[in-house]
């Protein structure tokens, strides 16, 4: 019996050995951090606690400003006091570490248990209360102990609601960070995945994550990224989304310069791609930089299909990005220009359903892309039931009754339902709706001056696209600078044996990702060759050693 | 500074007003056209204007309005047809332009210069001539054959290029023909039949230089018309007469279905004579013929023989029409004109052109007879 409770309190100071240095670590880590640039005068300097209980609790109540969520229980007839935020501690677990031991009677004293830790610094208390830790004090020591007692409220890895696959991993990114980082050191077993801790928020004190393989990714980029957290100076940062737009290169870009994702597949193959990651505390989105235009036109759904299959729907969904910005453009421009590119079978057809309209196309099409945003915006946010019934009342009563009563032509409605679903097929959320904002300029383009508008345009956007670079590797890579070798995974999502090399807009240190894997392949040609030759002596085989 | 310019764009982007916008709905669509002569050297236009009404389902209903009126230039009996409708009328996506025989038999240039100096209008429009009548006529005509005029015409015409009848040509590939004093061109000609109610592909009519001569190809011949100019369309059949039986009518007749053809013109320069061969190689499919006895041995070979014969005979005849009406549809002066440029500069080729030799040489071998002996 007793060597049972030897073995684990031993076991339980090893552990508390290795936290202390973790911690200790993490808090030089984060003291640094501070050091650098937090500017708040009562974060920077240490305050020793003194012998006497009143004046140290009176100093912690102070910092907190009297909040009436920080418990005090006074222990030992009023010689000690525990303390703790009884919306952050977990009582069942003050009880597991605290009082539990000493009932059990393996000592008298708190300060000597096992998972304690001790300090003499009040500002550390102040922030480690805020943890979730309780703190123990007593009259006439100065050592003041810290237990943790952090309370969690996390839901289970649940496949996002955004990203979803039809085959493949179903599991996704939480609330809690540890949570996410798990799930990625689960999926990429190796040493060189390194994670750094920043702390970002004056006020919030988030925790962030970088995250990338060293050895892979660009120390280059992981600097940079770094040098781009370290000056951000904010008092509030509460997710990843929040932080995208202080660090990517050109914020007044409609187009999103970092990868958003909540699968945690997706950022283990992004990192061994030598992609580095974000993440933050308190959301399951996480950043991927750099990131290029045709990084969310890939789904993780394309490498759980044969290759066909995935070359087919990677081309439809790129064929959408242009249904989806030019399509009511191009039909603004035909109808109110170039009626003669109409086919000689259509023509009729498509002067009797817009003859009697009583507007010109331009505003016809801006009041029905609005009317769909108008759709979409009001159904996103509401619970399933009335989002259904904001689906047939938009879609079906609107759609049916805008054409019955001649205010807007069925070809509009249909070139305007196309180009909805055409955005919705981007797998990227921040892609989709940049896409549906770029149509407007377009349409506005096309209904002043026809093609040449939708020309201008378009040579517009491109010329943007390729100028725009993310964290220094140009954005519409692999197109511009052409590198027709990462087109294997573009346009087309070739056999994953022949994605040899990693994409070079990554800019990974170690190039090549896999070596010849299928050499089986060529064994087994010669073989039936031999086979085929009726037995025939083939000096020149070189299996003839094995038989 | 910067905010000046923004306004300044700002601005602008007001002030465009859409200047050259031709709204779609706004305009009357004109999908065949028809020209004739006119009294004291006036034209005719004649278009035919539908109009369609917007139903909620299905198609809408559709009206044809028939305007005709006479002016001096095309563009100015325009501007008068668009004084009788509202809107204004647009011919960019004209399908036809049918002319009367009168007016065909003068110069046509005129008629069609708008059409070829205007960059929208539609050059892929066929271009037809009205056989004993006037294009009013057709344009105007009660059919039934399929709801606007233009699409029965242009469906006619159509069908006639597939059975290799006629050559599809429009005003495109018209301009060159037109202009090029090295060759000549035909035009479909159309007839109307049973009182009003029948339109049908009559034959080709041949032209010389930029007038219609009067001459045609029958619609009979037509095939082996365009077989020699070495043109084929989707089917090439040809109904000859091989036998004489003299009892059953029917027996005599054997009808090809042309698989292969290949046509070769030779021009020969005899001391500024020009001379020329040519040679039609065809090869046949036997898909009718009720006389049967196919198997028997040199059956075969011998109605090829007959065939070759048959050809031949009806190409000299063929040929002599073509050279009657002057019209070098072959493109032969612009062979002279590149391979013996010396003999061009001499010749007159409109003289010269109904002198020299042609000689068709049809050569038919039969490769299949359908999947019964």
């Amino acid at each position: 019996m007793v060597g049972i409770f030897l073995f684990i309190r031993g076991k339980l100071r090893l552990g508390d050995a290795n936290m202390g240095i973790f911690t200790r670590f993490f808090r030089n880590n984060r003291d640094k951090l501070a050091d650098r640039h937090m500017s708040e005068p009562s974060n920077e300097k240490e305050r020793p606690s003194s012998k006497k209980l009143s004046e140290n609790v009176k100093y912690i109540l102070d910092a907190f400003h009297q909040s009436n969520d920080l418990k005090i229980r006074v222990l030992k007839k009023g010689d000690a006091a525990l303390l703790y935020f009884e919306s952050l501690a977990e009582h069942e677990k003050i009880h597991e570490k605290i009082f539990a031991p000493i009932e059990m009677g393996h000592t008298e004293d708190v300060f000597h248990l096992p998972n304690a830790k001790q300090t003499n610094d009040l500002e550390e208390v102040v922030r480690t209360l805020l943890r979730g830790h309780a703190i123990y004090m007593e009259e006439g020591k100065k050592e003041i102990s810290q237990f943790s007692v952090t309370s969690s409220f996390g839901r289970t890895p649940e496949e996002p609601q955004n990203e979803r696959v039809v085959r493949g991993a179903h599991d996704g990114f939480v609330e809690n960070m540890m949570t996410n980082i798990n799930l990625v050191r689960k999926r990429v077993e190796h040493r060189d995945l390194t994670i750094k801790y920043f702390k970002l928020g004056k006020k919030t004190n988030t925790n962030v994550a970088v995250v990338y393989m060293d050895g892979i990714a660009d120390p280059m980029i992981v600097q940079e990224i770094e040098t781009r957290l370290h000056s951000l100076d904010s008092d509030m940062i509460h997710s990843p989304g929040h932080i995208e737009e202080f660090i990517e290169d050109k914020s007044n870009s409609p187009f999103p310069q970092m990868l958003n994702t909540e699968r945690p597949d997706r950022v283990a193959a992004n990192l061994v791609e030598g992609r580095v990651a974000i993440m933050a505390e308190g959301s399951p989105t996480t950043l991927i930089a750099p990131a290029t235009f045709f990084m969310f036109y890939q789904a993780p759904d394309d490498y759980n299909m044969r290759w066909f299959t995935g070359t087919f729907v990677r081309l439809i969904r790129l064929f959408s990005f242009i249904i989806a910005v030019t399509l009511p453009a191009f039909y603004i421009a035909v109808v109110s220009f170039h009626f003669e590119v109409i086919p000689d079978e259509l023509i009729i057809p498509v002067k009797a359903s817009i003859n009697e309209i009583a507007y010109p196309p331009i505003l016809e099409a801006l009041v029905m892309v609005i009317i769909i945003e108008l759709i979409r915006e009001a159904g996103i946010r509401l619970p399933a039931p009335i989002g259904q019934t904001i689906g047939i009342v938009g879609g079906l009563v609107i759609g049916d009754a805008v054409v019955r009563a001649g205010l807007v032509s069925n070809l509009m409605v249909i070139v305007v339902a196309l180009t909805a679903i055409a955005s919705f097929v981007v797998p990227s959320n921040e892609l989709s709706t940049a896409l549906r904002l770029l149509t407007f300029p377009l349409i506005i383009l096309a209904g002043t001056i026809g093609f040449i508008g939708i020309v201008f345009g378009m040579l517009f956007i491109i010329i943007h696209l390729t100028r725009l670079q993310s964290f220094g590797v140009p954005y519409f890579a692999p197109l511009a600078p052409l590198s027709l070798v990462d087109l294997k995974d573009t346009f087309v999502r070739l056999p994953m044996y022949m994605m040899k090399l990693r994409p070079k807009d990554a800019h990974a240190v170690k190039p090549i990702a896999l070596n010849p894997s299928r050499e089986w392949k060529n064994r087994d040609e010669q073989n039936q060759s031999k086979q085929g030759s009726g037995g025939n002596d083939q000096p020149s085989s070189t299996d003839d050693t094995t038989k | 500074m910067k905010k000046y310019l923004i306004a300044g764009i700002v601005s602008l982007l007001f002030l465009t007003g859409c200047w050259d916008e031709r709204q779609f709905k706004n305009v009357k669509l004109v999908l065949s056209l028809g020209f004739d002569q006119g009294e004291e050297g006036q034209i005719i236009q004649t278009v035919s204007i539908p109009s369609v009404s917007r139903a909620t389902e299905g198609p809408g209903s559709e009206s044809l309005q028939i305007l005709s009126t006479s002016a001096h230039t095309p563009l100015q009996a325009r501007g008068k047809i668009d004084r009788m409708i509202p809107e204004s009328y647009d011919p960019a996506k004209v399908k036809v332009i049918v002319l009367g025989e009168d007016l065909a038999k003068q110069d046509i240039y005129p008629i069609l210069d708008d059409m070829y100096r205007n960059p929208r209008s539609n050059l892929n429009a066929y271009l037809a001539v009205v056989e004993e009548g006037t294009a009013q006529d057709v344009i105007s005509m009660n059919h039934t054959g399929a709801t606007r005029i233009s699409n029965y015409i242009s469906g006619l015409l159509e069908a006639a290029v597939s059975s290799t009848h006629a050559t599809g040509e429009n005003l495109q590939l018209l301009c060159a023909e037109l202009l090029e004093p090295g060759i000549d061109f035909s035009i479909p000609l159309l007839k109307i039949e049973d009182d009003g109610n029948l339109l049908t592909f009559s034959g080709m009519g041949l032209f010389h230089d930029k007038t219609y001569t009067g001459e045609k190809i029958g619609a009979e011949q037509t095939t082996l018309y365009m077989l020699l100019q070495g043109e084929k369309g989707r089917v090439a059949r040809l109904t000859k007469k091989i036998d004489d039986h003299g009892k059953d009518e029917i027996l005599d007749y054997i009808t090809v279905s042309v698989a292969e053809n290949d046509r070769k013109m030779k021009i020969e320069n005899k001391d500024g004579e020009i001379a020329v061969t040519i040679n039609l190689d065809m090869k046949v499919k036997i898909v009718e013929y009720p006389s049967d006895h196919l198997y028997v041995k040199g059956r075969i070979e011998e109605i090829g023989k007959k065939l070759s014969k048959k050809l031949t005979d009806e190409s000299v005849d063929i040929i002599s029409q073509v050279q009657e009406a002057n019209s070098d549809v072959f493109g032969i002066g612009r062979r002279v004109k590149a391979y013996h440029p010396e003999v061009w500069k001499e010749l007159d080729w409109r003289e010269e052109f109904p002198e020299i030799s042609i000689e068709p040489k049809v050569k038919v071998e039969i490769i299949q007879h359908g999947i019964i002996n």
